[in-house]
């Protein structure tokens, strides 16, 4: 097996439901190749806002986006952007390091 | 323990939360008021008498209807739900059908297009049509508790429809022959005429965004209840029985009053200085009637939640809040209603008929004639076409056929339909004729067609047209309607809502019929 030369960061990022696209055209945009969305439901933040949280949709779009290590960083901030993440209610995001993947491909440059 | 906000975190919450709520009101009602402010100056040439009270009362039911749609999803919703879910498992069946037939009358007063009815009533010419009149002017609270009632025995018998599965198109029969041989003898008797056009109408009104979804979530307990297995049709056929019975009730009620003698058929114009009662009367008795509407509902529903289902309430604070919003929301729409929707569909049904008749004529007799008709058709196909309810009833005819009625086609259909149905409403106004003529050949050509349909195609199409019918609509074809009829010959402006239901549910059943033939091969 070909030893893997390319290292990769998962991104994990949850928002309200029908943010999901506006993130991933962020994520699009400053280099992302692909991401995997699911649903799902939060709870804990939402209920600390009070009143505010009726504004906070409790249904939930969860995007996983596996990253080279060289544009990780660039991507989450454009995520973060793009999703308000530094308001309290908006969502999360997390950056983790992935030991193996496979079925990723980086696009070869043209030169 | 909360969290702390600033204020400009709290604006980057709310911002796109408000935003997206009023999108919504905008993109369903929005194109329906410029197409008819179009028609209104432009083609029917006519004008708005005060466009600085116009313009709010539009901005006025957009936000009323915004923060009226959010309250029930946060206020109502829980309830029903829960409510739906647990009373037909804990409850004797005596309590439940009474819970029922109370949450059905509860939920018809405060659907928003019920006072839409009381509002018009004065634009009816009292020489024409005194019956009609005396009626609506006098006895408003006894149309409002008829129709009310009229729901109320609806739910009860959707209800134990859900219990005994019973088929709709059993039910449908007696019922609706019923209620035609009723309008035969009201049309046989001229004081009475005026009545079945009124009748018709209130079965159209009823069935709106509060009745609808807690008679939904009734129906789906207790089909799950039942054990029977989610089919997806569950929930069906109770928007049907909801739009018959109050026709029904309406009519009788009428007779009674009639040869009671309770009517006062020599009756004068009372005197409408209500027309020039101050905007703080307007705003009092808006949130008076709101709070009316509204409170009775919700009270009964945390009663039964909390005493007699002995559930807790989560997140009391939200559905405080969604009750506010109710509140708030409906006085806001019936303000707007009455300074801009209502007066904008009286307008445009009141020049219409300058296109083709005298003394303008703009358009000759019989282009004059054209041009109104097809304003109608699109007028109906636009505005259905723009109801978010129809849409979840397509997907869910698509999924319930497998694919075989796809969603884009009963949309179409249904708005097609509506179409049809407004434009013969506005034709039985212009050649004047009798709505029972228009009514019980309709109907009667249904009995067939239901017949020939499969129980499943039933339960969609004669639902369909409950469904049509928003909180957008009812007003605007009411108010353009009597317009119509004050401007024209005719006996009277009501009947096009109960044309623009029949339509539809004509279309979707011979839809239904064909789709359902083809799949058999």
């Amino acid at each position: 097996m070909a030893k893997q030369t390319q290292k990769y960061n998962l991104i994990t990022c949850i928002v309200q439901r029908g943010k999901g696209d506006e993130v991933w055209d962020a994520a699009k945009k400053a280099g992302a190749g692909g991401v995997t969305i699911h649903f799902a439901r939060g709870k804990g933040v939402r209920e600390k806002l009070g009143l505010l949280g009726i504004a906070i949709s409790p249904e939930k779009e969860v995007l996983q986006l596996v990253v080279p290590d060289k544009d990780a960083d660039k991507i989450f901030d454009a995520i973060v952007k793009a999703g308000k993440l530094e308001t309290p209610g908006m969502g999360f995001a997390f950056l983790e390091d992935v030991k193996r993947a496979v079925g990723f491909y980086h696009e070869k440059k043209k030169k | 323990m909360g969290i702390r906000t600033r204020v400009a975190e709290i604006y980057n919450i709310l911002a796109p939360y408000i935003g997206r709520l009023f999108m919504e009101q905008v993109k369903a009602c929005l194109p329906i008021v410029l197409y008819l402010l179009v028609f209104l100056l432009l083609v029917f040439r006519g004008h708005m008498s005060n466009p600085w009270l116009f313009i709010p009362g539009i901005i006025f039911v957009l936000v009323g209807l915004m923060f009226f749609m959010e309250g029930l999803r946060l206020g109502l919703m829980p309830f029903a739900e829960t409510i739906g879910n647990t009373l037909p498992k804990k409850a004797t069946l005596f309590v439940l059908l009474g819970f029922t037939f109370l949450v059905g009358i509860g939920a018809t007063l405060a659907e928003p297009a019920i006072g839409v009815l009381k509002s018009v009533g004065s634009s009816v010419d009292h020489t024409r049509a005194p019956l009609l009149y005396d009626y609506l002017q006098n006895h408003t609270t006894t149309l409002v508790i008829m129709v009310a009632i009229g729901v109320g025995v609806a739910t009860i018998l959707g209800v134990m429809r859900f219990l005994h599965q019973w088929s709709l198109k059993v039910l449908i029969f007696p019922i609706l022959s019923g209620v035609l041989i009723l309008t035969a003898i009201a049309h046989w008797i001229p004081d009475l005429r005026s009545l079945i056009g009124l009748a018709w109408d209130c079965g159209g009104v009823t069935t709106g965004p509060v009745t609808v979804p807690l008679v939904l979530a009734l129906g789906i307990g207790v089909s799950r209840a039942r054990g029977a297995s989610d089919t997806g049709m569950s929930g069906f056929g109770v928007v049907t029985l909801a739009s018959l019975f109050p026709i029904l009730f309406v009519l009788l009620s009428g007779f009674y009053l009639y040869f009671s003698g309770s009517i006062n058929l020599e009756v004068t114009k009372a005197a409408t200085g209500a027309m020039s009662t101050g905007i703080g009367t307007m705003v009092a008795d808006a949130m008076y009637y709101a709070v009316r509407a509204i409170i009775p509902l919700m009270l009964f529903l945390y009663l039964v939640q909390r005493f007699i289902l002995k559930e807790i309430i989560p997140n009391g604070q939200e559905i405080l809040a969604g009750v506010v919003f109710c509140l708030v929301g409906m006085a806001i729409f019936n303000l707007g209603l009455s300074f801009g929707l209502v007066p904008l569909g009286q307008k445009v049904g009141a020049a219409a008929p300058n296109a083709f008749a005298p003394p303008a004529m703009f358009y000759g007799a019989l282009w004059g004639k054209v041009v109104v008709l097809l304003f109608a058709f699109f007028l109906g196909y636009g505005a259905t076409m723009a109801e978010p309810a129809l849409n979840a009833l397509g997907l869910t005819v698509e999924n319930v056929t497998q694919g075989a009625f796809k969603k884009k086609l009963l949309i179409h259909s249904v708005a097609f339909g509506v179409g049809c149905g407004i434009a013969l409403g506005v034709a039985k106004m212009m050649f004047d004729i009798p709505l029972a003529m228009l009514l019980i050949p309709l109907y009667v050509l249904l009995i067939p067609i239901t017949w020939l349909a499969s129980e499943k195609f039933v339960n969609i199409g004669w639902d369909s047209a409950g469904v049509t019918t928003g909180p957008i609509t009812v007003p605007l074809v009411l108010a353009m309607g009597l317009g119509v009829g004050t401007a024209t010959s005719a006996l009277d402006g009501f009947g096009i809502i109960s044309l623009a239901s029949v339509c539809p549910i004509i279309v979707v059943l011979t839809l239904g019929i064909l789709v359902e033939g083809k799949a058999k091969k």
